[in-house]
């Protein structure tokens, strides 16, 4: 059996249409090696079988590792709707009351945070009123703030 | 040869696929996956492209970060005074913490319904009946705090809890209709008997007021007749004859009368008017 170059690239482009399919993207990266195996043996026409897929396998882990070396980092949260902790971790409001022994403090926020604009804290440092502070953890109804300097 | 190699590449191809395949992983917005690696936590996956190591990791659970609105079942709640009442509620929580929910307990809904439902029992037994039926914002108020630390543990957090219906039971209603009713019954009765006494004061005023107006109107009669008399008595003095004339006047004017009165069949006429005059008078002109 002689596989074509453009064999190959109907291959690639029926994985990429699977796609649409598999929620996975993973079928893209072998759909794209694929062409680009097609686009090799159309200069190259006599490689075997065997070393056209084990072309294809690498291509395709290539590409997979590059995407998640290079650009799974360039993906940013558009929202943190959705994602409470994230939401909330980072966010810096001012210290209403402070914690006193072992009672918590208060601590406010311009905007309202998971729908509360004020909210119980504990800090590991000591805190006085008006001190901003920023949230690091939340512990049920309790943040865990440090302070900012 | 050729076709062994083939095989060999074919099952490595097979094997990679699968292998990226149970690698990648899209977690969509608004929920986390737990992962265990052989049997233990291993890390939780954010919304977005992830990559776990295959054959090793295991999305163990998906959790939901979105608000979960729990309904809060209905119960029957004593209050302070022994009163039966029934109330429900609707909880919103949060998962900040997916692990902890998952491993922290068994079943966050479950625990946290049953945590509502029992809050809710203590905190409405420790008041009166009309205090739990108007203060809704203080069982709201106490309900968030005495739960927020019990489920800080699991990794959640409470964002509202509200009340929705807290009624008295059936029997307590119909006696609390009845006793309202009775109390408008009573207001009912007090207010005609209240009207019948002002009616009857009334009355009686009335009556003494008429009788006061009629005695004197007896007095100045009375005076009238002894001045009319005095009156008379002074024209006359000693003299008779007018006297006679007007008595003999008055005489053939009631005769006058009575012949003219429906029922008058045969008039009889003194034929000595002034002896019959006199004889009326009696011992006046005597």
């Amino acid at each position: 059996m002689v596989i074509l170059w453009w064999y190959w690239l109907i291959f690639g482009m029926l994985l990429m249409l699977g796609e649409l399919f598999i929620p996975s993207f993973t079928l893209f990266w072998f759909g794209l090696a694929a062409l680009l195996l097609g686009a090799i043996l159309y200069f190259l026409p006599d490689l075997s079988l065997p070393s056209q897929l084990i072309c294809w396998t690498v291509g395709s882990i290539v590409f997979t590792a590059l995407w998640f070396k290079y650009f799974k980092p360039t993906m940013i949260d558009r929202t943190k709707a959705g994602i409470s902790r994230e939401a909330v971790t980072g966010q810096t409001g001012i210290v209403v009351k402070p914690p006193q022994d072992d009672l918590r403090g208060i601590v406010r926020f311009a905007l309202p945070l998971l729908g509360n604009d004020e909210w119980e804290f504990i800090a590991t440092e000591t805190c006085q009123v008006g001190d901003r502070v920023e949230v690091t953890d939340v512990s049920g109804n309790t943040l865990v703030v440090r302070r900012k300097p | 040869m050729e076709i062994g190699a083939l095989y060999t590449a074919f099952v490595f191809t097979l094997i990679v696929i699968v292998t990226l395949f149970k690698g990648v992983r899209i977690v969509p917005q608004g929920s986390k996956w737990v992962i265990q690696r052989l049997g233990k936590y291993h890390s939780t996956l954010s919304p977005g492209l992830n990559f776990i190591i295959p054959y090793f990791d295991k999305v163990a659970y998906k959790v939901t970060t979105k608000d979960i609105v729990l309904d809060i079942p209905s119960q029957d709640v004593i209050t302070m005074d022994n009163v039966v009442i029934i109330a429900n509620a609707v909880a919103f929580i949060n998962i900040v913490h997916p692990e902890k929910a998952v491993y922290g307990v068994e079943n966050y809904i479950i625990a946290i319904q049953n945590l509502v439902q029992t809050s809710l029992r203590s905190i409405i037994g420790e008041m009166q009946l009309d205090d739990a039926l108007s203060s809704r914002d203080t069982i709201k108020a106490k309900l968030k705090t005495s739960i927020s630390d019990d489920i800080s543990d699991w990794g959640i957090t409470l964002k509202t809890v509200e009340i929705q219906d807290i009624n008295p039971s059936p029997t307590m209603q119909k006696a609390m209709e009845e006793q309202a009713a009775a109390e408008r019954q009573r207001r009912a009765t007090v207010t005609r008997a209240d009207g019948e006494k002002q009616a009857a004061i009334l009355e009686a005023e009335g009556r003494l007021e008429a009788s006061k107006r009629d005695a004197q109107a007896k007095i100045v009669l009375a005076d009238a007749s002894q001045q009319a008399i005095e009156k008379v008595t002074q024209a006359i003095k000693d003299q008779e004859l007018p006297v006679m004339y007007l008595l003999g006047e008055k005489y053939i004017e009631s005769i006058r009368a009575m012949a003219t009165s429906a029922n008058g069949k045969t008039i009889v006429l003194p034929a000595d008017i002034p002896a019959a005059v006199r004889g009326i008078m009696g011992g006046v002109t005597k």
